[in-house]
């Protein structure tokens, strides 16, 4: 009866959810459109002014339907998206499906790789510390977090670059790749450490990855800072549970009550805090991004906006929020089926 | 749960196993292929790319891009003198109304199909019915139609006569494209192959990343002296000088800031080229609007303006102080800032025209320029002139800024005096007096003046080239004396190399084309 009930419940908020994600995509194009008409400044000026006669770019906005009501532009925009037309770029009339596919795909093995740096330094600079309250590797392991959140991405990018890149001479400072391995390689999925390995071509996997490292490493550091806090807290918690206690009471090692009880329960609110994380991620990839010269769809953005390309800035925006809220729904899913204790 | 436990460790050996061998087998690929860079000659740019086809082309970088795949019929191939390209040469018919082209024989496009006049013809007519969104067509506003006579003829009949018309056949507006290749009526996207009588054939672009080029095999001239060329594109100079100074691209090719030029100058291994430019810089005034349509106040600024300390200061000698619209270098330059200003800022000089129109000083005034279109200098620029000003005690300057996107619609309208560049559509004094002079100009700042529409429309028609660069003098003596806009720098063409890469003396030059296929390293 009461598993039905449960059922039941996840079921509906499932549903509410699903639903939800309408009005929230409809705020969030309007919202999208409106700032971009109401900030100064317009695409074709942007592009054309300073060298072409003022009769041309009038011509022009008058061809592309800018001079149109803003009502009559937004309906247009609307039924386009509805369509799943999100049409080309006023600058470089790029389809805006090609930013997504291709650019995304950078941005997509930029922040699958950030992440695995912060989960691994999150999770164990967040044990260590959790473990070892108030030792110095606990405080060093606090510093350490906080320092890294707080740090911009761009100064932790830049700093990285000189060090690595120019002084020490280690690491690529920018692209995905080096020049003529990206000439010469075969996309298939635009991951490029996937193209490679389905290639075998191993001397462009050597140069992707190690191209990779830098910026990954950068973007992973500042998301880490979130995890540290988060685990640290949850360690100490857990530790001074009834189930822990209980445990230690039955003779069980210190050791094993630790690694194997203490520290698997303190990780299961990570989950949910990775979900969230994403958006965080993606914000900060536009500027490691920007940093790192590394041509995802958040280095897109930035230049299409310098631009005020609405067509660019609109699809890259609400590809963004999609994602960030299909992961959230996609989170919760799956916090509400590992986690029985979630009612609706 | 002990066989568990080692089940684990098995997995973590076989892993780290598996990582050995794929660094091993990645290390020694790696050093096979290291031997590919000799042959191909990288590049690094700031610039970015807009539409390939150059129906819908209109900005430098796009260009440069434009110019390794397609030719004209005449160009810049030696230097800053116009030639004949595909063509063996155009002459006017009676006035310059009407323009008579040969072409050439046995050119091919890179597929090896024939290049003939129904491709010139298709390539013209294209440009003006597509009126492409970048506005190239505006170029061809004076073309009104070109027929062919017969398989290497072609006749362009304009609307009003142009001494200067294969000026216009030299820019991307004249790139000849294969009409069994190129849509009448619409762009060819980017994704698409593109295809011209040029040097290099594009074989691999990736939007804002790269663009990969390899000889032509049909090319007309001399075999590029590379065989493979990358274009790397780059979102900020800072990250372009480390790749350089890492090795990672070959050279630079705009646009690094002068600190970075500075830096880069000194570090070993690298090379900063520089050569005459055609670049420059200026500041317009609305002449219908106060203080600033007050001639006594342009004039003051005029005596004031601190060109040698923006070249020294700011710029590092990067760029030269300018006192004509057309910048030194191109036929028909005269200093007519100098001549009417003097060389050096004089306040006294400055004082006395105020005076002398009863102007009460310090003058309030607004100055504007813009971060995001002309590079980082700008701010110092602008405090320079800002200092300058303020310094006479004769003006008090207020800097005002903006972002280019809301700066550049019809900054005339909005500003008293504001910050602008130039970069030619071809390069020629007329192109820095015509857009600039003519009464609906494109910086929208009011000035008309009846004595430069006059001298604008005698120097289009003027029928021989001697005739037309004594009127382009007088154009610049008349702008110098009633001030619409103060010239005050011309800057260098640059380009960074590291010191293996060869050639590039011969392509710094006023025609300001960087022509890839001359170098070598």
């Amino acid at each position: 009866m009461a598993a039905a009930a449960q059922g039941t419940s996840l079921k509906s908020y499932l549903l509410t959810r699903l639903a939800l994600v309408v009005p929230m995509v409809l705020i969030l194009l309007t919202f999208v459109f409106l700032l971009m008409r109401v900030a100064p400044g317009d695409p074709i000026s942007a592009s054309l002014g300073g060298h072409v006669p003022q009769s041309v770019i009038i011509d022009i906005k008058h061809r592309l339907g800018f001079d149109q009501p803003l009502w009559r532009q937004y309906i247009e925009y609307l039924g386009d998206i509805a369509r799943g037309n999100f049409g080309r770029t006023i600058t470089d009339q790029r389809p805006i499906s090609d930013i997504i596919l291709v650019n995304g795909a950078a941005t997509l093995e930029l922040t699958f790789f950030a992440m695995i740096v912060a989960v691994v330094v999150g999770v164990i600079v967040g044990l260590v510390a959790g473990r070892f309250r108030d030792t110095p590797w606990d405080v060093g392991g606090r510093l350490f977090g906080i320092v890294i959140y707080a740090m911009p991405v761009f100064f932790i990018g830049l700093m990285a670059q000189l060090f690595f890149g120019s002084y020490l001479g280690w690491l690529p400072t920018s692209g995905r790749a080096s020049p003529i391995t990206q000439a010469t390689l075969v996309t298939h999925t635009n991951i490029y450490t996937i193209d490679a390995i389905i290639d075998g071509n191993w001397s462009a996997l050597k140069d992707v990855v190690l191209h990779l490292i830098l910026p990954a490493v950068t973007l992973g550091l500042v998301t880490a800072g979130v995890f540290i806090r988060l685990i640290r807290v949850n360690v100490i918690r857990t530790l001074k549970d009834d189930h822990i206690e209980a445990a230690r009471a039955r003779g069980i090692a210190e050791r094993d009550v630790v690694y194997r009880h203490a520290f698997k329960n303190a990780l299961v609110p990570v989950i949910t805090v990775v979900g969230l994380s994403l958006a965080l991620l993606l914000g900060g990839a536009v500027l490691t991004e920007t940093t790192f010269n590394w041509p995802g769809i958040g280095h897109e953005l930035v230049l299409y906006l310098e631009n005020r390309d609405y067509n660019a800035v609109q699809g890259i925006v609400v590809v963004f929020g999609l994602v960030v809220v299909f992961v959230s729904l996609l989170i919760d899913i799956v916090n509400a089926f590992i986690d029985p204790r979630i009612r609706y | 749960m002990v066989r568990k436990r080692i089940g684990w460790r098995w997995a973590a050996a076989l892993a780290a196993l598996g990582l050995v061998a794929v660094a091993a087998v990645a290390g020694a690929a790696w050093a096979r292929g290291g031997h590919a860079q000799a042959v191909t000659l990288v590049d690094g740019t700031t610039d970015s790319v807009t539409n390939i086809d150059p129906a819908n082309e209109y900005d430098f970088g796009t260009f440069t891009l434009d110019l390794l795949i397609y030719q004209g019929l005449y160009g810049f191939p030696h230097g800053a003198k116009l030639e004949p390209v595909l063509a063996t040469k155009c002459v006017p018919k009676g006035t310059n109304a009407t323009w008579f082209c040969t072409l050439k024989r046995n050119i091919k496009f890179s597929d090896g199909s024939p290049f003939t006049s129904a491709d010139v013809k298709w390539t013209f007519d294209r440009v003006i019915k597509i009126k492409g969104d970048q506005g190239i067509y505006a170029l061809l506003s004076n073309l009104k139609s070109t027929t062919t006579n017969g398989t290497y003829g072609v006749t362009f009949h304009l609307k009003s006569p142009q001494s200067t018309w294969p000026f216009i056949l030299a820019t991307s507006a004249g790139f000849i494209v294969p009409k069994s290749l190129y849509p009448a009526d619409k762009i060819r996207d980017n994704s698409q192959s593109q295809m011209g009588t040029g040097p290099y054939e594009l074989v691999k672009y990736t939007p804002g990343q790269q663009a990969v080029f390899k000889a032509n095999p049909n090319y007309s001239g001399p075999k590029p002296k590379n065989d493979n060329l990358i274009i790397n594109y780059y979102s900020k100079s800072s990250t372009m000088k480390l790749a350089l100074q890492r090795g990672e691209i070959d050279m630079a090719f705009r646009d690094f800031t002068p600190t970075e030029l500075q830096s880069l100058g000194k570090a070993s291994g690298i090379k900063v080229h520089t050569g005459p430019g055609v670049v420059i810089r200026y500041m317009v005034f609305n002449p219908t609007r106060a203080p600033t349509n007050n001639i006594a106040v342009r004039k003051a600024i005029a005596y004031l303006m601190p060109r040698q300390t923006i070249a020294t200061r700011v710029y590092h000698g990067f760029v030269q102080p300018l006192y004509s619209m057309v910048p030194a270098g191109l036929p028909g330059h005269t200093d007519a800032f100098a001549t009417q200003y003097g060389r050096t800022p004089s306040v006294a000089k400055a004082k006395a025209v105020l005076q002398k129109a009863g102007v009460t000083t310090p003058v309030p005034i607004d100055i504007w320029w813009t971060p995001s279109h002309y590079g980082d200098a700008s701010a110092d620029e602008y405090a320079e002139i800002q200092r300058a000003l303020n310094g006479s005690g004769l003006f008090k300057v207020t800097l005002k800024s903006a972002e280019w996107a809301q700066y550049s619609a019809q900054p005339g309208k909005r500003y008293n005096a504001f910050q602008l560049g130039w970069f030619p559509d071809y390069p020629d004094a007329e192109d820095y007096i015509v857009p600039f002079y003519q009464p609906d100009n494109f910086m929208a700042n009011g000035y008309n003046s009846k004595a430069m529409n006059t001298l604008i429309k005698r120097e289009y028609a003027a029928p021989t080239t001697p005739r037309r660069l004594a009127v382009i003098k007088a154009a610049q003596a008349l702008a110098a004396k009633e001030v619409p806009i103060i010239p005050y720098w011309q800057q260098k063409m640059i380009a960074v190399s590291r010191n293996n890469v060869k050639g590039l003396n011969q392509t710094l030059d006023a025609a300001f084309q960087m022509r890839f296929w001359l170098l070598s390293k």
